[in-house]
C-alpha cells in the first residue's frame, strides 16, 4: 500500500467525518461570507493612501483580501498538525492508530491532510469571492508564480507545524510553536498592516518569519502580476526557511516521539 | 513448541515528570519513579493462551503496551516471533494484534465498516483487499447486519467485537488482549471467551496473549498463566502448578449426618452450612502431612457422625489469588 493510498484513506475517513456533521459545511460558507464582509467596511473605514510604505502602490483592501485569504490557509495548515494529533490523543483513537505499522510520520501527515485541503478550498473561496464580488483583481498572469511561492510558504510552514505536533506529543497542551508562530505572523508577518509602518525593531523582526516574505511574494503576483524573477528574494528565503525548518521539525519530532514512549505517554492526554 | 513471545528481564520505569510548581517549591527533590514491571522472564508458546492475571497496577497493560510497541522497556528484551520491538517495531506490529477495551478507540461517528477499511489501510491492504477482509471479519464476528451503522449506536459486545475484528485485519499470528470482556455482560463476555478460545485459539492456532484480572475468565481460557504484581511475576504455568505447594493445608468438602457440631483443633479450620435432613456440608482446611486428616475422621465418626461423602478439592485461582494475597492487604501468608 502506497504512502498516497494511506493519506487517500485518511482523507475518506474526514471526510466521512465531516458530512456526518450536516450544518458544518453551510457555517463554514457564512463564516467566509462574514468575515469578508466585516473586512470590506473596515478597509472602506481606513481606506490609507496606496503610497503607504508597504502597500506596493495597492488599494488596501485588496491587500488585504489576500493576505487574510493566505493568513488563515497557513495558520489553518500548521495548526492542523497539532491539532489533529490532539484530537486524536482525547479520543483515543491515536492508540489504536499507533499499533499498526504504518510510519507516525504518515499519521501526523495524514491526519492533516483534510484541514490542508478544506483550508486550501477557503483560501480560494476567499479570493473568489473577493474577485466575483468586492472588486479585487486578480492578475492570470501571477497564478502560476503565486502557486510556486505557495508551496514554498506551505512547506517552510509544515516544518512548523511538525514541531509543533512534537511538542503536543510530548507536552500534551501549550504547544509555544502554534501560538508564537500564528500571533507573531498575525503581528509582525504584514497581515493587516505591513511591516513597513512599524519601527525598526519589529521590522526586523518580522523578517524572521517566513510568513512575511510568503505574503509579500503572493501579493505581488496575484495583485501586481509579478513574474518568478521579481520575485527572487523572497523566493530565496522561503528555501532556506524550508531547508532549516522542515529537518528541523522532522527532527524535533522523533526525539517527541522516542521520549514519549520512554516516558509510556504517546497516548496521553 | 516454538517461542511467539519471549520477554527476557523486562523492567519498565516511569518517570513522573514534575510540574512547574514542584519544580520551584522543591528545585533538588527527585522526580518520582514507578517501577511498573520489575525483571520479568516469560516465554509464551505459538498456539497457546497465556494468560497474564493481576490487580489493578501489576504491570499487565505495560507489558502489552511494550509489545505493541507503544511502550519502549527501560531493560530487557521482549521479543515477539523472535523479532526485537524496540529495534524492527514496524515488523512486531505486522505480527501481533493488539486488542483494547477502551471503546473511545474508534471513530464515534463513522460506521464499524468505515472504521474497518480506514484501520485496514493503515495494516496496508489496499482498496478492494481491505473492503472484502472487513466484509469477511464483519461476518465473522456477526456484525454484518449493524455493520452500515455508525459505531456511537452500537452495544458494549459489538464494540468490543469490532475491536477484535480490527486486531484481526492483517491476520497476526499473535493477539494480545487487554482486559478484552472488562465491559461486557455475562452473556456477551461468553461468546467473546468462546470465540477466543475456539475461534481464534483452536480454530486458527493463533497464539494468545490475555490480560485479565477476571479469575474465572482465566482458568477457564488459559494454558498457561503468570501472576503478576506490583511488577513482579509471583508465579507462572498451568493453573495446577499455579496452585501446587501454594497452601500448607488441603481442602475437603464432607457430608456428614448424625452430628449437630464439628470438633475443634488447631490442626483444621472447619466451616459448616446446613443442608436438608440434617446434613451438614462441611468445608475443612486441613493441615497437610501427619495425622491431621485422619485425626479429624475419627473425632467426626467417634461423635456417632456419618461421613456421606468426602471430596479432595484442588485450589482454584481464587483461593491461590486469595493465598498470593497480590494486593498485600491480607494477612500474605503464603506470599513469595
Amino acid at each position: 500500500m502506497s504512502r498516497f493510498g494511506t493519506l487517500g484513506a485518511f482523507l475518506k475517513r474526514d471526510f466521512f467525518i465531516e458530512i456526518s456533521y450536516r450544518t458544518a459545511f453551510i457555517l463554514q460558507l457564512l463564516s467566509i461570507v462574514s468575515t469578508l464582509l466585516m473586512f470590506y467596511f473596515i478597509a472602506k473605514l481606513v481606506d490609507p493612501s496606496p503610497s503607504t510604505p508597504g502597500l506596493d502602490g495597492l488599494p488596501y483592501w485588496p491587500w488585504l483580501l489576500v493576505n487574510l485569504a493566505f493568513f488563515i490557509y497557513l495558520t489553518g495548515a500548521i495548526m492542523s498538525f497539532a491539532g489533529k494529533i490532539r484530537t486524536e490523543q482525547t479520543t483515543g483513537t491515536l492508540e489504536a492508530m499507533l499499533t499498526t505499522p504504518t510510519p507516525l510520520s504518515t499519521i501526523v501527515l495524514g491526519s492533516a491532510v483534510w484541514d490542508f485541503l478544506v483550508t486550501s478550498v477557503r483560501a480560494i473561496v476567499y479570493l473568489l469571492i473577493g474577485w466575483l464580488f468586492f472588486e479585487v483583481g486578480i492578475r492570470p498572469e501571477g497564478l502560476l508564480p503565486g502557486l510556486l511561492v505557495l508551496a514554498l510558504t506551505v512547506l517552510a510552514h509544515s516544518g512548523i507545524g511538525i514541531l509543533s505536533a512534537a511538542f503536543i506529543l510530548y507536552l500534551k497542551r501549550g504547544d509555544p510553536i502554534t501560538y508564537l508562530v500564528s500571533t507573531g505572523s498575525a503581528l509582525l508577518g504584514g497581515v493587516f498592516f505591513p511591516p513597513e509602518i512599524m519601527p525598526e525593531f519589529l521590522q526586523w523582526a518580522s523578517r524572521l518569519l517566513p510568513m512575511t516574505y510568503g505574503l509579500r511574494a503572493l501579493r505581488r503576483a496575484l495583485l501586481l502580476g509579478a513574474p518568478v524573477t521579481d520575485l527572487l528574494p523572497e523566493i530565496q528565503a522561503l528555501v532556506l526557511f524550508s531547508i532549516f525548518l522542515l529537518p528541523l521539525g522532522i527532527i524535533g519530532f522523533r526525539i517527541a516521539v522516542r521520549r514519549a514512549r520512554l516516558e509510556g505517554s504517546l497516548i496521553q492526554y | 513448541m516454538p517461542t511467539a513471545l519471549l520477554i527476557d528481564h523486562l523492567s519498565k520505569i516511569y518517570v513522573k515528570r514534575r510540574s512547574f510548581r514542584e519544580m520551584v517549591t522543591h528545585p533538588l527533590r527527585r522526580a518520582v519513579r514507578i517501577e511498573a514491571l520489575r525483571g520479568i522472564d516469560l516465554e509464551v508458546r505459538r498456539g497457546e493462551i497465556f494468560g497474564l492475571l493481576g490487580p489493578n497496577g501489576a504491570g499487565k497493560t505495560t507489558l502489552l503496551k511494550i509489545l505493541a510497541c507503544l511502550v519502549l522497556p527501560t531493560e530487557g528484551r521482549a521479543l515477539v516471533n523472535g523479532i526485537d520491538v524496540t529495534r524492527e517495531d514496524d515488523k512486531v506490529k505486522r505480527s501481533i494484534g493488539f486488542v483494547t477495551s477502551d471503546e473511545r478507540s474508534f471513530y464515534w461517528r463513522l460506521t464499524g465498516r468505515e472504521n474497518l477499511h480506514f484501520f485496514a489501510h493503515l495494516y496496508g491492504l489496499d482498496g478492494a483487499g481491505s473492503r472484502t477482509r472487513a466484509q469477511e471479519l464483519l461476518e465473522e464476528m456477526d456484525l454484518s447486519e449493524i455493520a452500515d451503522q455508525q459505531f456511537m449506536s452500537y452495544s458494549s459486545g459489538m464494540k468490543q467485537r469490532l475491536a477484535i475484528a480490527r486486531a484481526l485485519l492483517h491476520d497476526p499470528p499473535i493477539l494480545c488482549l487487554d482486559e478484552p470482556t472488562r465491559s461486557l455482560d455475562p452473556i456477551g463476555a461468553k461468546h467473546v471467551r468462546r470465540f477466543v478460545s475456539g475461534g481464534l485459539n483452536a480454530g486458527r492456532g493463533k497464539t494468545i496473549l490475555l490480560a485479565t484480572h477476571n479469575l474465572q475468565e482465566a482458568e477457564e481460557m488459559c494454558h498457561r498463566l503468570a501472576i503478576l504484581d506490583r511488577g513482579r511475576i509471583l508465579r507462572q504455568g498451568t493453573v495446577a502448578e499455579v496452585s501446587a505447594g501454594l497452601s500448607r493445608r488441603d481442602h475437603y468438602v464432607l457430608q456428614v449426618s448424625g452430628r449437630e457440631g464439628m470438633p475443634s483443633d488447631p490442626r483444621w479450620a472447619i466451616r459448616v452450612e446446613q443442608e436438608a435432613d440434617g446434613v451438614l456440608r462441611v468445608f475443612a482446611d486441613v493441615d497437610r502431612g501427619g495425622d491431621a486428616f485422619s485425626a479429624l475422621l475419627r473425632a467426626i465418626l467417634n461423635g456417632r457422625g456419618t461421613i456421606l461423602t468426602c471430596t479432595l478439592r484442588e485450589p482454584g485461582l481464587q483461593e491461590v489469588f486469595d493465598l498470593m494475597d497480590p494486593s498485600g492487604e491480607g494477612t500474605g501468608e503464603s506470599k513469595q
